[in-house]
């Protein structure tokens, strides 16, 4: 136990000494002032993108923004910050392979899943931590600049995306068990969210299949719909569960590789 | 221009928050040697012209050295 | 006080006991044969040199001891343990040495050598007083810096630390002086030789001296097999074919001396030099030296060094 204590606390030790955090914490607030900020200002935007356009004949009728736009803008800047702590940890296991930290590491007698653990642990909470920030912040413009009211459920959406990016990262450690190197991680994640992509296209073509795609885990991605109440919460239980399934199944599988794995 | 008191909440905090990033960006550069590509003078370039908080990202995630 | 007696003998009667056995150990990666039926044990308290030319399969055989490698056949036991691949359990009684060691660059030395306290499980006391003490030994003491900023000398010293933090009963030295410059070097041999009343060391390298300096006992790796293996001494009672070297006086006794012993090479203008000739054979030289009345500069008896017996043993 102290073991897996003292290494969590390498993993924190590291991303605040490496300036990790701060950047990290700083980025996603700046996203959460964003969303909001960007909404504030498209009427402006759009007064000015107007007196152009009327040149054109295109006569633009006065914009109304509320929460929803700045909701939407939320949901659009997410992708990118994610893409952005992906990235930036996207390392976190094929860089001590490389440089072979971990040889001293489990010569010393740690259990190999306790570093997997440990990496869990710290991706988990890290996106936790940063993505309810981001949330905190556009909620709180929200709601001081207009009225989250009127949206049926603010939190329900957010925390299928979150969920959605708890699924990635799963995909991130199993990958990085599988593969050594940085690119075939980074690859890895990216096709096999192209081959769910497909999956959903080739269950939305034929009908016998349909019934599927609810439990996929990319749909949650879809729950962003909820904020203009396109779609219906119940929609998404499925998929949820099935997520939160997907996510056990590969930390089970990326011990049982690592167990295997050939760290030298 | 009524506009630019009710954007205020919006401008302080998004100038304070890319002002700390380009300072933590420009003194991690300066008290880095090496980098993954590219030297210190391009990553200052990058991190003061890449408007606002691109720069530093790109630094982050292509010049930061891994400890 | 019984009791105590009886652990005391207990502990003399286990002296003798072999601390690693391996039986039976193949590997093959793809194609490439690197070890083939290698048998081989290691007393406790010897300094054991492991040596072997580069791509003789050292560290291969040292990962599978530490159970990073799994081997084809055959089978490990570290204190009477079987070692398993990717566990590792009877690594509580091993101390590893990479040949270059890595850490964490964001932490100290101290921080780290905590870090491997909280792994290997000991008490807070127990590992804070040993990091103490080890620091010392490898004169990390006054050093604050963090680990990024060290030197090759430096992070060596502070894996040997590293390494001793449980008292491991076994240190495994992957070349820990190849990359070091003489200083280094010495400081990382005193070291070794200091601790070796603590633990048993393995130790592999291609550079002989060190060997020389510091083992025991002697395993040379080739072709897969242990093409060698003895004691110091043993080995050069074995190898008694020694060379004679004599310098003389005067030109006149040189070649007088040369009808007698023709088989020498003149290595100078007043000096010979004789292959393979034993003791019996000086002691019958300077009989004749004596009754000839020749005086000389100097006689030496020259010792096979290491390099050419392990020379010998790489061309079978």
């Amino acid at each position: 136990m102290r073991g897996l204590l003292g290494f969590i606390k390498k993993e924190y030790m590291e991303i605040f000494r490496t300036g990790k955090l701060l950047f990290m914490v700083i980025l996603f607030s700046l996203f959460g002032i964003m969303s909001p900020a960007i909404a504030k200002l498209t009427p402006w935007l759009m007064n000015i993108m107007s007196e152009s356009l009327k040149e054109t004949g295109i006569i633009i009728t006065e914009v109304k923004v509320d929460a929803i736009t700045s909701w939407t803008q939320f949901y659009k800047n997410i992708p990118i910050v994610f893409l952005v702590f992906f990235f930036l940890f996207s390392n976190i296991l094929t860089m001590e392979y490389q440089k072979g930290t971990l040889i001293s590491i489990l010569t010393k007698g740690l259990e190999r899943w306790k570093i997997i653990l440990a990496k869990l642990i710290l991706l988990c909470s890290l996106w936790t931590g940063l993505y309810w920030l981001c949330y905190g912040i556009t909620y709180v413009y929200n709601a001081y600049f207009w009225d989250n009211g009127i949206i049926s459920s603010v939190f329900f959406p957010a925390f299928c995306i979150y969920l959605f990016g708890i699924y990635l990262l799963s995909l991130l450690l199993l990958f990085s068990v599988i593969f050594s190197s940085n690119t075939m991680v980074i690859i890895g994640v990216f096709g096999s969210c192209f081959g769910i992509y497909l999956l959903m296209l080739l269950n939305r073509m034929i009908e016998s299949l349909s019934f599927l795609e609810k439990y996929l885990p990319i749909y949650l991605f879809y729950a962003s719909n909820l904020i203009s109440n396109i779609t219906e919460k119940k929609e998404y239980i499925y998929a949820i569960f099935a997520t939160l399934v997907m996510i056990i199944f590969h930390s089970i599988l990326t011990i049982f590789f690592f167990n295997k794995k050939v760290v030298n | 221009m009524e506009n630019i008191k009710e954007i205020l909440p919006f401008l302080i905090p998004l100038i304070i928050a890319e002002f700390v990033l380009l300072f933590v960006t420009i003194t991690h550069i300066l008290t880095h040697q090496h980098y993954k590509h590219g030297n210190r003078i391009l990553w200052l370039f990058i991190a003061i012209l890449g408007m606002q908080f691109i720069g530093p990202i790109l630094y982050f995630l292509f010049g930061k050295e891994d400890a | 006080m019984d009791r105590k007696g009886v652990a005391i003998m207990h502990k003399e009667e286990k002296k003798m006991e072999n601390i690693l056995t391996l039986s039976h150990i193949s590997k093959t990666f793809g194609n490439h044969q690197v070890l083939s039926d290698l048998n081989f044990s290691v007393p406790e308290h010897t300094i054991f040199g492991f040596i072997g030319q580069n791509g003789a399969g050292k560290t291969t055989t040292m990962k599978m001891i530490l159970g990073l490698l799994k081997p084809d056949e055959g089978e490990i036991f570290v204190c009477k343990e079987k070692v398993e691949y990717g566990q590792n359990r009877t690594n509580k009684y091993i101390g590893y040495l990479p040949d270059v060691p890595e850490f964490y660059g964001f932490m100290t030395s101290k921080e780290y050598l905590t870090l491997c306290g909280q792994i290997t499980g000991m008490a807070k006391e127990q590992y804070k007083e040993r990091i103490l003490e080890l620091l010392e030994l490898v004169g990390l003491t006054d050093n604050k810096k963090q680990i990024q900023g060290f030197s090759r000398g430096m992070k060596q010293r502070l894996g040997i630390a590293q390494a001793l933090l449980n008292r491991p009963k076994l240190l495994i030295c992957d070349e820990p002086t190849s990359a070091l410059d003489p200083l280094g070097r010495k400081e990382i041999l005193d070291i070794l030789s200091s601790i070796k009343k603590e633990t048993t060391v393995i130790f592999s390298t291609h550079i002989l001296s060190d060997v020389e300096r510091i083992c025991d006992k002697i395993a040379c790796l080739h072709d897969g097999k242990i093409a060698l293996q003895n004691t110091m001494q043993e080995m050069h009672f074995l190898y008694k074919d020694t060379e004679i070297e004599i310098e003389f006086d005067q030109l006149e006794d040189m070649e007088l001396f040369q009808k007698s012993y023709p088989n020498g090479i003149q290595t100078g203008r007043l000096q010979l030099h004789y292959k393979k000739y034993t003791k019996e054979d000086m002691k019958a030289m300077l009989l004749f030296l004596g009754k000839n009345n020749i005086t000389i500069q100097k006689i030496e008896r020259l010792e096979p060094t290491l390099e050419e017996l392990f020379m010998e043993v790489v061309k079978k």
